[in-house]
């Protein structure tokens, strides 16, 4: 396979699509990700071996299984997925009739609309590195092609035209030249308010997030992964203490049979609580899609962003699905809201028990209930010692629990992870005449030194209990906390030691640490980059606030000035491609010695230059004397191959 | 040393080219670039101009260099009653067998110095001019050829305007190199008041050279490589006096060879293998000044120009 033969723009094309179709290959199902991959690979050798075309009838009838083979694929769901997977194949399709400068022309063009497309789904850091690639080899594609048509024209006497490297460098040139524009369209381009895509869609390939159900297993196996759920910026930069750091989901008040479910009529609002109790924290949130509505801030949340609103049980909740990276501020206090009264029929459906389950938790409750007869806060901190002295361990084990749950979880397994604790103690909470709810969140977080902000993985993923006290309201009771400390003060991947899987070691944990700060940065200056602070960076750089025209006129100005600046620079450059590899060697050692103040002056000689820079270069530093000198016998003498290689050689080994 | 100069008989005229350049040197003192010139333009097979004012040496050195190349050299003092007869000789009547004899003047000689050229009238100048520019002298129809090597060193007072006629821009052009001899500096000039006069050196000096070698010196500096780098920059130099907007002519054609063949000259004497840029730079300034002809409302001088020309254009 040869890079740079006629056949060179054909293979490129290939390589740019390839890359750009990848992330939507992955997306979809493998057989047909497959089939596409098939379809180049055939194309490859097309061009290798110098096979024709087929026919068109052929080309028809194979389009057309391709068109049904999608419609299957996606079960004849229309969505976004579905658009893109049709979007590649019928690239594949059109690989068949790629045969002419004009399509291949036209396929490696529609590589940058590819990677457009990936953009609806994932804006992560890592697909700008995609971006980069995809870009890169598209415009070698296009280069190649160019070349291609070009061919008759080219001049005999520049050999090293057809080089791989100068065909790359110069997509990677003009790929340059396309960043100042880049960026202006980024700043400029009139921003909606709203997203485009709006519409509620699976825009986590089937990952898993914190559900609104509490079973046995259902938090654990989040423990497993790492990846970010939220992370937080506090506008004192000092993150909470560690031991409040418990951010609030939603709120499970019903039992069904041993499955904690939230309540159908939780999306209600209420009023805001009156009094304000304790001090408040203000925050501001980055929260990864999750597919659900909760805004999870700090316990207790007080008010959200505007869209949102806070239910009778305290849960923030958006008017949308999270389904793209959504930052807000959110106000929380760290008391539990004022006293209030607790309704006889809210009351009786927070003692709500389903019948015949758990006796040897009620026998137990009912005990309990003889020794504080009106002491439920004494009740409460009795259990907690109890959890506290009793051999009941913090693990990861997921034993299935039978019918009477709590039972043969308080009286006989003993271990296991937090939902077993707030599950089984809330049961007995509710045996025992106290009115109890299960809460879901996250507990914790790894404050990142670097980045100023607090990062919650989806591993630290937790679950507690709220009781209602008399005179207090709800209150936070976290029973894991009673039986590992640990949990609270170094997290959960603090308090079980054994590693969760082959690739949990420090460096790497430090090493994810490390990308989710620039991860972070992505999301804060980038992704979170909106209307509100276009228009704010417009105001600051004394623009008027405006309308999309205003900023459209202001945006094509800008557009016309950066595009002549950049023709101006283009005509300055303009100035003889190297005539041989010395001196394109010479070159790039002139540009490497610039870099570091050393520049040569448009009328010095080679060795005028180097006697020069003697005193600039390294003490006793005569290599560079000795290059001038032989760059001079090679570019100004007669052809002298060996004098040249040795040349470049050592220019090559050279260090300023 | 290419290969190209391995026989040893290019190797004797080479050293022996180094042996004259050093016995020159040690007569003129600390002028080795005025010496290195004065080479340049023999191995270029021109001629040079040297403007100055009087007693700075001009004489001594071309005295040397005659002395040194070995063939027979004449001096004529310029004055505004010579006639060209008096520079390229006169045909006589001989009385014996009745026919005319041709009695060559002071410039059939290997080297003529041409002192105060610009005190002789332009029609005398002119008689010397032509001959530089044919190599031959033509008296009542009769074509007699100049010796060869033939080199002609002219030497012009810039101040002493009185009386004078100053040599016409185009003919300027006859002389390959112009240049100033200057003051030597001041232990050069305590070395020359103590040591003996100059002309005691002159008595001792031995020739180095003799017509034919020179002959196949500069048969062989004007095969020096010449790279396609190289001549792109002189065609850039000679492009940039075309465009410059201080300058109303710039240089012709013959001054791009002119400049070519001193560069090769330049490189040849100083032991390159090959025509370098530096060559071109240095001598491109003795080349350039006296061609050009300044935009007087400019108010730069030739030589400001030149070194701005040089400055700014880009060696490739």
């Amino acid at each position: 396979m040869n890079l740079t033969s006629p056949a060179s723009a054909v293979y490129w094309t290939l390589i740019a699509l390839t890359i750009t179709a990848s992330p939507h290959l992955m997306a979809m199902p493998p057989w047909l990700g497959g089939l596409f991959l098939v379809m180049v690979a055939w194309r490859w050798l097309a061009a290798s071996r110098s096979w024709s075309a087929p026919p068109t009838a052929l080309r028809l009838f194979i389009s057309l299984i391709l068109l049904i083979l999608v419609f299957v694929a996606s079960g004849g769901h229309w969505s976004r997925r579905a658009a893109t997977t049709l979007l590649c194949m019928m690239m594949a399709a059109k690989l068949m009739e790629m045969f002419q400068p004009r399509d291949l022309r036209l396929v490696a063009a529609l590589c940058f609309f590819m990677m457009t497309a990936q953009f609806l789904f994932n804006e992560r850091l890592v697909y700008l590195f995609y971006l980069g690639l995809g870009a890169w080899t598209a415009t070698m594609a296009l280069v190649s092609i160019q070349r291609l048509e070009s061919t008759p024209l080219q001049q005999p006497d520049r050999p090293w035209q057809g080089k791989l490297i100068d065909q790359s460098r110069q997509a990677a040139g003009m790929l340059v030249l396309a960043l100042p524009v880049a960026a202006l369209l980024f700043v400029l381009f009139p921003r909606l308010a709203q997203p485009l895509w709006g519409l509620p869609q699976q825009s986590m390939d089937g990952r898993t997030g914190l559900s609104d159900e509490l079973t046995a297993g259902s938090i654990a196996n989040l423990f497993l992964d790492d990846r970010p759920a939220f992370r937080v910026e506090f506008p004192d930069g000092q993150p909470p203490p560690v031991d409040a750091r418990y951010w609030r989901g939603p709120v499970l008040t019903e039992l069904d049979g041993s499955t904690w479910r939230r309540s159908q009529f939780a999306d209600a609002s209420s009023p805001l609580p009156e009094a304000r109790v304790g001090s408040e924290f203000e925050h501001r949130i980055q929260l990864e899609p999750h597919e659900r509505r909760w805004l999870f801030a700090l316990d207790h949340p007080r008010s959200g962003p505007e869209d949102s609103r806070l239910t009778t049980t305290r849960e923030l909740l958006a008017r949308n699905p999270i389904t793209a990276l959504t930052q807000y501020d959110a106000w929380s206090v760290n008391a539990p809201f004022g006293p209030q009264t607790l309704p006889a029929s809210a009351r009786a459906y927070y003692l709500a028990l389903p019948e015949g389950r758990n006796p040897r938790t009620r026998d137990f409750a009912n005990e309990l209930r003889q020794s504080f007869p009106d002491d439920d806060a004494g009740l409460a901190a009795h259990v907690l010692e109890w959890f506290r002295e009793e051999p009941f361990r913090y693990s990861l084990a997921t034993a299935p629990l039978g019918r009477h749950n709590a039972d043969e979880f308080l009286f006989d397994l003993r271990d296991g992870y937090c939902e077993y604790y707030a599950s089984a103690f809330a049961i007995l909470m509710r045996a025992a005449n106290i009115p109890s709810r299960v809460v879901l969140g996250y507990m914790g977080g790894d404050w990142q030194e670097g980045g100023q902000y607090l990062l919650v993985r989806q591993s630290d993923a937790h679950a507690w209990t709220e009781l209602w006290i008399d005179d207090a309201g709800w209150v936070r009771v976290d029973p894991t906390a009673a039986v590992s400390p640990e949990r609270i003060d170094y997290g959960a991947r603090g308090a079980i030691r054994e590693p969760r899987h082959a690739l949990d070691n420090e460096w790497l944990r430090n090493l994810r640490n490390r990308l989710d700060r620039a991860q972070h940065t992505w999301n804060r200056w980038i992704l979170g980059f909106d209307a509100a602070r276009q228009q704010r960076m417009l105001e600051r750089l004394g623009l008027p606030r405006g309308t999309h025209t205003t900023l459209a006129v202001i945006m094509v100005i800008a557009l016309a000035l950066v595009t002549l600046a950049l023709a101006l620079l283009l005509w300055r450059r303009d100035r003889q491609p190297p005539r041989s590899a010395a001196e394109r060697a010479w070159r790039m050692l002139l540009s490497r010695l610039g870099r570091r103040g050393m520049v040569k002056k448009p009328g010095e000689t080679p060795r005028e230059f180097a006697h020069r820079i003697q005193t600039d270069l390294a003490a006793g530093n005569n290599e560079f004397r000795q290059l001038a000198e032989l760059y001079s016998r090679v570019h100004y003498g007669p052809p002298h191959a060996e004098l040249a290689q040795d040349f470049i050689d050592t220019a090559r080994r050279f260090k300023p | 040393m290419s290969e190209a100069r391995a026989p040893t008989l290019a190797q004797d005229h080479f050293s022996a080219l180094q042996n004259a350049r050093a016995e020159v040197n040690r007569v003129i003192v600390d002028k080795p670039e005025v010496v290195d010139f004065a080479f340049t333009a023999l191995l270029a097979g021109g001629h040079l101009l040297i403007e100055d004012l009087p007693g700075v040496g001009k004489t001594t050195l071309a005295h040397a260099m005659s002395i040194t190349l070995g063939g027979n050299w004449q001096r004529v003092q310029f004055t505004n009653d010579m006639l060209p007869a008096d520079i390229v000789g006169v045909s006589v009547f001989k009385r014996d067998d009745s026919s005319f004899e041709f009695r060559p003047g002071p410039v059939f000689a290997n080297v003529v110095l041409a002192d105060e050229i610009n005190r002789a009238t332009p029609r005398t100048q002119s008689a010397l001019l032509e001959a530089m520019a044919e190599g031959q002298v033509t008296v009542d129809g009769q074509t007699h050829p100049l010796p060869q090597p033939f080199f002609v060193i002219a030497t012009q007072n810039p101040l002493d305007l009185a009386g004078t006629y100053p040599l016409p821009d185009s003919q300027l052009d006859r002389f390959l190199l112009r240049t100033r001899i200057g003051y030597p500096s001041a232990a050069e000039e305590r070395r020359l008041l103590t040591e003996p006069d100059r002309r005691t050196f002159l008595a001792d000096m031995q020739p180095c050279l003799d017509p034919d070698t020179v002959l196949a010196l500069i048969d062989q500096a004007s095969r020096l490589h010449v790279s396609e780098p190289v001549l792109d920059y002189i065609q850039a130099l000679i492009a940039a006096t075309r465009s410059h907007a201080a300058i109303r002519v710039g240089l012709s054609p013959r001054a791009g060879l002119a400049l070519i063949r001193t560069a090769r000259a330049h490189a040849f004497l100083n032991q390159d293998s090959f025509c370098a840029p530096e060559s071109v730079k240095t001598v491109f300034p003795g080349l350039a000044a006296h061609r050009l002809q300044v935009q007087p409302e400019s108010g730069l001088g030739s030589q400001e120009i030149i070194d701005e020309i040089l400055t700014s254009t880009a060696i490739p």
